[in-house]
């Protein structure tokens, strides 16, 4: 949200860096724009054939007359008219036949026209497709990519309106504005030049009616921008409040809160809609002012011609020719107002597309970044202090410890002390503000991401699950897995055998936000997710949602054996955990307190012992002999 | 029309009874703005009027004043000429070229008319068309705009409606459906309609109107030659109604592939954390890759129909320009006698602007058709979500939940979310005004299922939940609801301030009241130690909090809601156990006089418990207190030596020694 209202003025280099991306299609968009040139070519030409068919009546006509008149007056009437008998002759035999094929010419016109102004929509469509395909994935691939920080800062339904309704204004803009803008130049220039070869007059009486036009979209457009932009940011205000209601639905529900939520939402919608018909006003007045004057313009013509006409200075057909053209310079002075209002969605769509596109990444591979190789598992932090974006007081200050290949680091502290924070930091989701982290010996700061993620695994208490089977959530970390890896995972995780309860078993589908699975359930699955990276280094939550007895007695046993060999951070709540932990760290407002084994601590750490006392919980052990047994052997 | 449409859906099962019924129920939304489209229609009508009246008078133009002189024009300087033959004598009509047709009915035309007099009258008319075309450009805008306000308003009202048909929907709902699903309803669906129902409809509205009237005005012109202006209509409906049908079917398909895009982006997005820590990224983007190409190969195929439309709506415009022109020039130069019509340039002129104003409507409607089909297939897709009927919901003689005592009462309750499934089997409990009611037992035993039929989540499907003796499915859920308060397990936020989240369990709690609240849920210490300490503004779901610190807002939350029944799922593991002993006392403070329900995980929430239920299996097993359970050496003794035993020196008034049974604990 905060990030999002800065730098929020459309600015043309976004709108013309996303034309940028019509190059990738070369194809289509050479042949729609190829097409849009012939096709305003065509259409230029019809009033001429126009003009054609009614010169050719009228000259038929009066040569008829003529030559009904006696023949004195015949050759008195040719000789005014600057045509010999013969000529008049041939204009009256003539002209049905000159009627006939300039009306096939027209014909013919139609449908060259036809075809390529199908070409131009299509092209232009499968060009723009493409370009919001391309558009739609980069967003995806970034914010898929962006860190933790980014995503703490903005809400997914703000997000979600970029990749849907932004790259779909611009969009449009690409495979209709722009082609529109195109044919309208055409036709506009064509059209003078026409125009102007006719009858300079008639064209110098209307020709200013254009700038005043042009003034009338210049005006409109400077107002209208900063509207859209309020419009669109009220849009996503509305989504925001829908989408969390959503999410929400069941806390709603409780506390009877659908009221409130409802009033929220109304107001928003409210203010919605009364920015769009801020906008209307303008718009709804906008078309029928240009149509205006394109009609304006039509009288002036019939009023200035229609003189001329009187005057003797022009004919009919050629009036009629004027007439069918000025139509095609007032297309244009309607297209462009469309395209002007199109054309200030799209920029400012097109400014927030580039906003995430070019988000940088706080947590990022460097140029110069190396894979991670192999690891040992050693982990070093280096005077590190961490603070969260925005935030004054630091989360973690001046931390330095040693873990060496293998140990399992237990980590204590109150709420909020910074146990999160600081395991956060291993995989990188966040980068230290000082100091370093490095894993056997290589900063994390210069090597590739996905080498150093590949090769940590984490288990946090609370799971996200995705849509998909349950086989494809454990396989989330290796999508290469195969169905024995997977169930080998499974099993270790004690999850083998309730994933067989349901009828289909791995390929069970689990919802939207893993609905169907219960807690201890879903934390089984996510353990085997870990277990199937195999990961050198592991980060977890020792702590079992509250489950029954059986499952958190698995559970423990499955997180024990996941410990074993690996290099371990585990926010402690069971006392094995610290008693095996080859490290004890004990956090205290984002600092180091004590840093011990357990015997240590207990001696040297009054705030360890409080803590081993107060907060730290046994192993669970099974009720009955029978299970006992069975799970000794 | 209707019938043909019928014939065009007839491929697709009870799509036109649908199409109608939907038309119908958006008719509905828009009859409160009855008198505004009274409004539309009456300055559509002004303004088709002024537009089917202006090609007359410019053919009046041609045929009262240009045409007498039309055949001298055709040079410069010819007007010496007509002139000079009129000046003969031998013939007063050979002024005018005697036989050039004109159906001038504005004026009478006079021979002896000066250039100036001529010039004037044509000025005198030529003012009057821009009347007229000031009055088409005025009541056209104004006609938009009231379509577009009213329009706007029924949009919002159709989202409010959306809103509150989720609200009104069960829990149950919601767990099976989509979120992004539903979201897409509001904005894309809404948004379609947006385009269809306001701009578009009128456009189409009056588009037609005006074709009609510009038919009239032909075939009462020259019936004959209006044949021939028209022929081209009947293939240009065809055309129409084909490519339409086509785009619509295939818009239908673009509609759920967007959908899909929807699901995919939300679900990403909202779990970028895990996808991120697992170094999912990459299958992520592969995968919505794929969904995002079927999005755009549909929209492609669907817009090679509409596109073709276009074009071959104008083409044929072409065609009617070229039979208007060749076959009243042909008949001008012949006999000036069409089937019985005195052809006269006026006429042609007329016709050829007929013409014109006639293709612009006829395909502004083929391509807003379209627009309008798709407002029809999202008005479907809104209001099948509004149809969908909540299990829950008020009955009709529903009563106001009286101030509740607290007796709640289940009587060999059985439930179940999948049909002849049972989740519970026959439970029956009574807990007294101000007694706490904890219940225990394995995972999937039934105990979430409990809770949640007492604020009526969901609902029995034999026996019954009574508090104070009132079947919880004759009172309103809101009354209801409004005396209990829950905390879950998982304690959803919202993206507001910290403040703002704690109140949201009464809104009308003042800021002390909010307070209070924190402080008894000892949320107040990690509240203050934040940036903006209570104006602190979370992110999404919390975001930026703790686990633990998140649960505390939750209980904070239940707290200043200050309700009769409480029904707390205990989540103990979330919050570290010192935070958790504190929370401990001050729920001992937030249950007292409260009757509370609660699963339990800690031992001195049973301890404390006047009632102790202990469920397996979607049946109730034990009951007794701690004490006597214990003593009967049953389930819970096992529960309790395993699971509890080790919760045992919290109790303890010192603290300060392990549990009894401090083994090692990989035994």
């Amino acid at each position: 949200m905060r990030g999002g209202r800065k730098g929020s003025r459309a600015s043309p280099r976004s709108l013309g860096r996303a034309i940028r991306y019509l190059i990738r299609y070369k194809r289509e968009a050479g042949l729609a724009y190829g097409a849009v040139i012939i096709a305003t070519l065509a259409q230029l030409a019809v009033p001429q054939l126009v003009q054609n068919i009614f010169d050719a009546v009228t000259e038929g006509q009066i040569a008829s007359r003529v030559l009904e008149l006696s023949s004195d007056v015949q050759g008195l009437a040719a000789q005014q008219l600057g045509l010999t008998i013969e000529q008049l002759k041939a204009n009256s035999q003539g002209a049905e036949g000159a009627l006939i094929s300039t009306g096939a010419l027209i014909v013919i016109f139609a449908l060259v026209r036809g075809l390529f102004s199908f070409t131009q929509a299509y092209m232009g469509e499968r060009a723009s497709q493409s370009v919001s395909f391309d558009f739609r994935n980069e967003l995806f691939a970034k914010i898929q990519r962006l860190s933790f920080s980014y995503h703490d800062r903005n809400r997914t339904g703000q997000l979600m309106i970029r990749a849907t309704d932004d790259v779909e204004k611009v969009r449009l803009f690409i495979g209709q504005g722009l082609l529109m803008a195109v044919q309208a130049v055409i036709l506009m220039a064509g059209t003078l030049l026409i125009l102007f070869l006719t009858n300079v007059r008639l064209t110098l009486i209307i020709l200013p009616v254009l700038p005043l036009a042009m003034i009338l979209f210049m005006v409109f457009g400077a107002i209208a921008r900063p509207m859209f932009e309020v419009v669109q940011s009220k849009l996503s205000a509305l989504n925001a409040i829908l989408q969390e209601n959503l999410a929400g639905i069941k806390v709603v529900k409780a506390f009877n809160r659908e009221q409130r939520q409802q009033a929220h939402f109304d107001a928003a919608a409210e203010d919605y809609m009364n920015g769009v018909l801020r906008v209307m006003r303008l718009m709804t007045f906008l078309f029928p002012a240009i149509f205006l004057l394109a009609n304006l313009g039509q009288a002036l013509i019939l009023f200035f011609g229609g003189s001329q006409i009187i005057g003797g200075s022009l004919t009919l057909g050629e009036y009629q020719k004027f007439s069918l053209y000025l139509v095609f310079i007032f297309i244009p002075v309607g297209q462009l107002g469309f395209i002007v209002s199109q054309m200030a969605q799209a920029a400012a769509s097109a400014d927030r597309i580039f906003e995430i596109l070019d988000a940088r990444r706080e947590v990022e591979d460097h140029p110069e970044s190396q894979p991670l190789p192999p690891i040992e598992g050693q982990v070093a932090f280096e005077a590190v202090s961490f603070r969260y974006f925005g935030a004054e007081a630091p989360v973690l200050s001046q931390i330095s410890f040693i873990a060496e290949p293998g140990q399992t680091i237990a980590l204590l502290g109150m709420t909020g002390s910074g146990k999160s924070t600081l395991i956060n930091l291993i995989p990188r989701f966040y980068d230290p503000t000082d100091g370093r982290v490095l894993i056997d010996g290589h900063d994390l700061g210069t090597v590739k991401l996905d080498s150093l993620r590949e090769q940590i695994g984490i288990v946090l208490q609370e799971t996200t699950l995705f849509a998909g089977t349950i086989r494809d959530n454990i396989a989330f970390g290796r999508s290469d897995a195969s169905i024995e890896q997977v169930i080998a995972a499974a099993s270790a995780a004690a999850a083998h055998d309730f994933i067989l309860e349901f009828p289909q078993g791995y390929e069970t589908s689990v919802g939207e936000r893993g609905a169907s699975l219960s807690g201890g359930q879903k934390q089984r699955v996510a353990i085997a997710r870990a277990l199937l990276l195999d990961p050198r280094i592991l980060i977890l939550d020792d702590s079992t949602s509250s489950v029954d007895l059986q499952t958190e007695y698995l559970i423990q046993q499955a997180l024990d054996r996941l410990m074993i060999g690996r290099t371990s951070f585990v926010i402690a709540q069971r006392i094995s955990t610290v008693l095996n932990a080859d490290q004890i760290l004990v956090l205290d407002k984002g600092q180091i307190a004590a840093q011990g084994t357990h015997e240590q601590l207990l001696e040297r750490s009054e705030i360890y012992a409080e803590i081993y006392h107060s907060q730290l919980v046994e192993d669970t052990e099974l009720p009955t002999e029978r299970e006992s047994v069975s799970l000794e052997a | 029309m209707f019938r043909q449409a019928e014939r065009i859906f007839g491929g697709e099962v009870s799509k036109p009874v649908k199409v109608s019924v939907t038309l119908r129920r958006f008719a509905g939304y828009f009859r409160p703005y009855l008198p505004q489209y009274l409004i539309v229609l009456v300055m559509m009508i002004v303004s088709t009027w002024s537009q089917a009246t202006a090609p007359r008078l410019i053919g009046q133009a041609v045929d009262c004043y240009l045409l007498p002189l039309a055949g001298s024009g055709f040079a410069a300087g010819r007007f010496a000429f007509a002139s000079g033959l009129g000046s003969e004598g031998s013939d007063p009509g050979a002024g005018q070229l005697g036989g050039l047709q004109s159906n001038c009915t504005y004026v009478t035309p006079k021979a002896d008319w000066t250039e100036a007099e001529m010039i004037a009258g044509l000025g005198g008319l030529v003012s009057r068309i821009v009347g007229l075309y000031l009055i088409g450009a005025l009541s056209g805008g104004l006609m938009f705009y009231v379509m577009v306000w009213s329009g706007q308003h029924v949009l919002k009202m159709l989202r409010v409606q959306v809103l509150q048909q989720i609200n009104r929907l069960s829990i149950g709902y919601h767990v099976e459906h989509e979120a992004g699903d539903t979201m897409s309803r509001v904005t894309n669906d809404a948004d379609t309609i947006q385009q269809g129902m306001t701009f578009a409809l009128v456009q189409v509205a009056s588009g037609l109107m005006l074709i009609i009237w510009i038919s009239y005005n032909m075939l009462t012109a020259s019936l004959p030659y209006a044949l021939v202006a028209l022929s081209i209509v009947p293939v240009m409906a065809i055309a129409t109604s084909w490519f339409s049908t086509q785009a619509r079917k295939a818009f239908r398909r673009t509609r759920l592939e967007m959908g899909s895009v929807n699901a995919e982006l939300q679900e990403s997005i909202a779990g970028v954390r895990e996808s991120q820590a697992f170094s999912r990224e990459d299958e992520n983007i592969a995968s919505f890759r794929e969904t995002n190409a079927a999005n755009r190969d549909a929209n492609i195929r669907a817009v090679a129909f509409t596109s073709a439309l276009a074009p071959a709506l104008e083409a044929l415009g072409y065609v009617a320009l070229m039979l208007v022109t060749v076959v009243g020039g042909i008949a001008l130069l012949r006999g000036q006698d069409f089937f019985g019509t005195a052809m006269s340039f006026g006429l042609i002129v007329t016709f050829v602007a007929y013409v014109q104003s006639f293709n612009r409507p006829v395909q502004q409607i083929a391509v807003l058709w379209t627009n309008v089909q798709s407002a029809i297939a999202g008005g479907e897709r809104i209001f099948d979500l509004l149809d969908v009927v909540p299990d829950i919901q008020d009955g009709p003689d529903a009563v106001e939940m009286p101030e509740i005592e607290g007796a709640v009462e289940l009587e060999g309750v059985w439930s179940e979310y999948v049909a002849g499934d049972p989740v519970l089997k026959g439970v029956s409990l009574r807990a007294e005004p101000g007694q706490t009611l904890a219940i225990v037992g394995p995972t999937g035993a039934g105990k979430t299922t409990i809770v949640n039929l007492i604020p009526r989540f969901y609902d029995v499907t034999k026996g019954s939940v009574r508090i104070d003796g009132l079947d919880v499915r004759k009172v309103t859920a809101a009354s209801l609801r409004s005396q209990i308060a829950v905390v879950l397990q998982d304690s959803f936020l919202f993206s507001d301030t910290v403040m703002e989240n704690i109140r949201f369990g009464r809104p009308e709690a003042t800021d002390q009241e909010i307070l209070a609240a924190a402080k008894l849920a000892h949320a107040d210490p990690f509240i203050e130690r934040l940036p903006q300490g209570y104006q602190t503004r979370l992110g999404e779901r919390g975001t930026g909090l703790s686990q633990g610190q998140r649960q505390l807002l939750a209980i904070a939350r239940a707290a200043v809601a200050d309700p009769r029944i409480l029904i707390l799922d205990e989540a103990t593991s979330s919050v570290d156990t010192r935070t958790e002993r504190l929370i401990q006392a001050a729920l001992a403070e937030l249950l007292h006089g409260r009757t509370s329900i609660v699963i339990a995980h800690r031992l001195s929430t049973i301890r404390n418990a006047d009632q102790v239920l202990v469920i397996d299996q979607g049946e109730i097993i034990e009951r007794g207190t701690h004490d006597t359970l214990l003593a009967a050496r049953g389930f819970y003794s096992d529960l309790y030596m395993s699971q509890f035993r080790r919760q045992a020196p919290d109790d303890r008034a010192d603290g300060k020694e392990p549990g009894p049974a401090a083994a090692p604990a990989r035994g």
